[in-house]
């Protein structure tokens, strides 16, 4: 992390060379005079500084609300010129800003399940940006595979864990690793040098690239058959791609019953082991003891449970 | 008005990956450092499609199809994993198991 760090010390001193050697990049297509270099570099510490300000720590809220009007001026100064570089496309700066926002609430959240409903929002945002390039199918399986499928266990996940854990606080209360995170400075320093980065090789680069595709093939929308773009991906997978789609189907096969397996196991916790035995013993709901198939646990201390199991 | 072109979208994909990185590396809770892990598979999905779009072929939706495949296996096997890590230490913090560093 030290080593990281003087890295991201030493980092500025070269910085004044590469801005004027991004400067004939600016004069090229990709680069309008609105979006120049130092500009995306400079919006990309702000939003970091506004990210490393709100992300769950023990501060009061007053911090983390200015971090998030930071975070939120340099996304819409970012955004103010990419709509004036790019024209006025209503719907995709709508679907773009919500993902965004939805992001960030992901990670700055320090109540878990509504970092999952965040999620949930991000999801919805980017269906619709998937409407909006065409691919309806995909937006339909995304919302039902991710917010449907996904989310729902990740949300039953975190309240069955929570449960068990919260009985004896308020329930106000957030816990301490939810709400504290972990080195905030060096990820968020990390994150956004990787986004400046990044808009900076896609910003120079994709002018050309999009030069090449518009050169290359006409855009897909809807095959001749009228049957719009579900069907023609449908011949598409089945065309090109049939061996990877029974892999596809294999692999969640095999994941279900790794998943399967690895939920079955029982674990009994340390401190479970040596509370008072009742005598009003409730059977468990899986016959572990006495299932000879059922998977041994070693190490552990509780009495009750053998070994392992009578072959 | 012009056309939104792939760079816009390419902007939004680096967006969320970036913030999804961010979020594995800050959170403590097992279950929100996996929920940032899909957040950057959301990145890399805006970044298939667009450049499928803009190709004017398949592929990029094909692709997406294999990865929100290994994005349910995974969510399935590291929830799975979570509860295991779960029930042996009762608690959600990465840090329970920082012995694992090594």
């Amino acid at each position: 992390m030290i080593g990281l760090l003087h890295c991201l010390a030493s980092c500025p001193r070269p910085l004044p060379a590469q801005w004027l050697a991004f400067a004939p990049l600016a004069q090229s297509p990709g680069f309008t005079e609105n979006l120049y270099p130092p500009l995306v570099l400079v919006l990309c510490v702000v939003a970091g500084l506004g990210t490393l300000m709100l992300l769950p720590s023990r501060r009061e809220g007053a911090v983390r609300a200015l971090g998030g009007i930071v975070v939120l001026t340099a996304a819409l100064i970012l955004g103010a010129k990419l709509i004036h570089k790019g024209g006025v496309h209503f719907y995709f700066w709508i679907f773009a800003f919500v993902a965004v926002a939805g992001a960030i609430r992901v990670i700055t959240h320090p109540r878990p399940v509504y970092s999952a409903l965040y999620f949930v929002l991000t999801v919805l945002a980017t269906a619709g940006l998937f409407v909006l390039l065409w691919a309806e199918f995909m937006a339909a399986a995304l919302i039902l595979i991710y917010a449907g499928a996904i989310l729902i266990t990740y949300v039953f996940v975190i309240m069955l864990a929570s449960q068990t854990s919260g009985q004896a606080k308020p329930l106000k209360a957030v816990t301490e690793f939810d709400a504290v995170s972990r080195e905030p400075l060096v990820a968020s320093a990390v994150g956004f040098a990787l986004t400046g980065v990044l808009l900076f090789v896609i910003f120079d680069r994709a002018a050309a690239i999009q030069r090449s595709t518009e050169a290359a093939i006409p855009k897909f929308e809807g095959n001749e058959a009228g049957g719009g773009n579900t069907q023609a991906l449908g011949w598409f997978l089945f065309n090109n791609h049939l061996i990877n789609l029974e892999l596809a189907g294999l692999i969640l096969t095999i994941s279900m019953v790794g998943a399967i397996v690895i939920a079955r196991r029982r674990v009994v916790s340390s401190a479970d082991a040596f509370e008072p035995t009742t005598e009003t013993f409730v059977a468990p709901a899986t016959p572990v003891d006495d299932n000879p198939h059922s998977i041994p646990v070693y190490g552990t201390e509780n009495p009750r449970q053998k070994e392992y199991p009578e072959t | 008005m012009e056309e939104i072109g792939l760079q816009q979208y390419l902007g939004v994909g680096a967006i969320m990956f970036a913030i999804g990185l961010i979020g594995f590396m800050t959170r403590r809770n097992l279950i929100v450092m996996f929920l940032c892990t899909e957040l950057m598979f959301q990145g890399v999905t805006i970044n298939l499609i667009a450049f499928g779009h803009f190709h004017g072929n398949l592929s990029g939706q094909a692709f997406v199809i294999f990865v929100l495949v290994i994005a349910a296996a995974e969510a399935s096997l590291a929830l799975g994993l979570v509860v295991l890590l779960f029930r042996q230490k009762n608690t959600l913090d990465a840090d329970a198991w920082r012995e694992l560093k090594g």
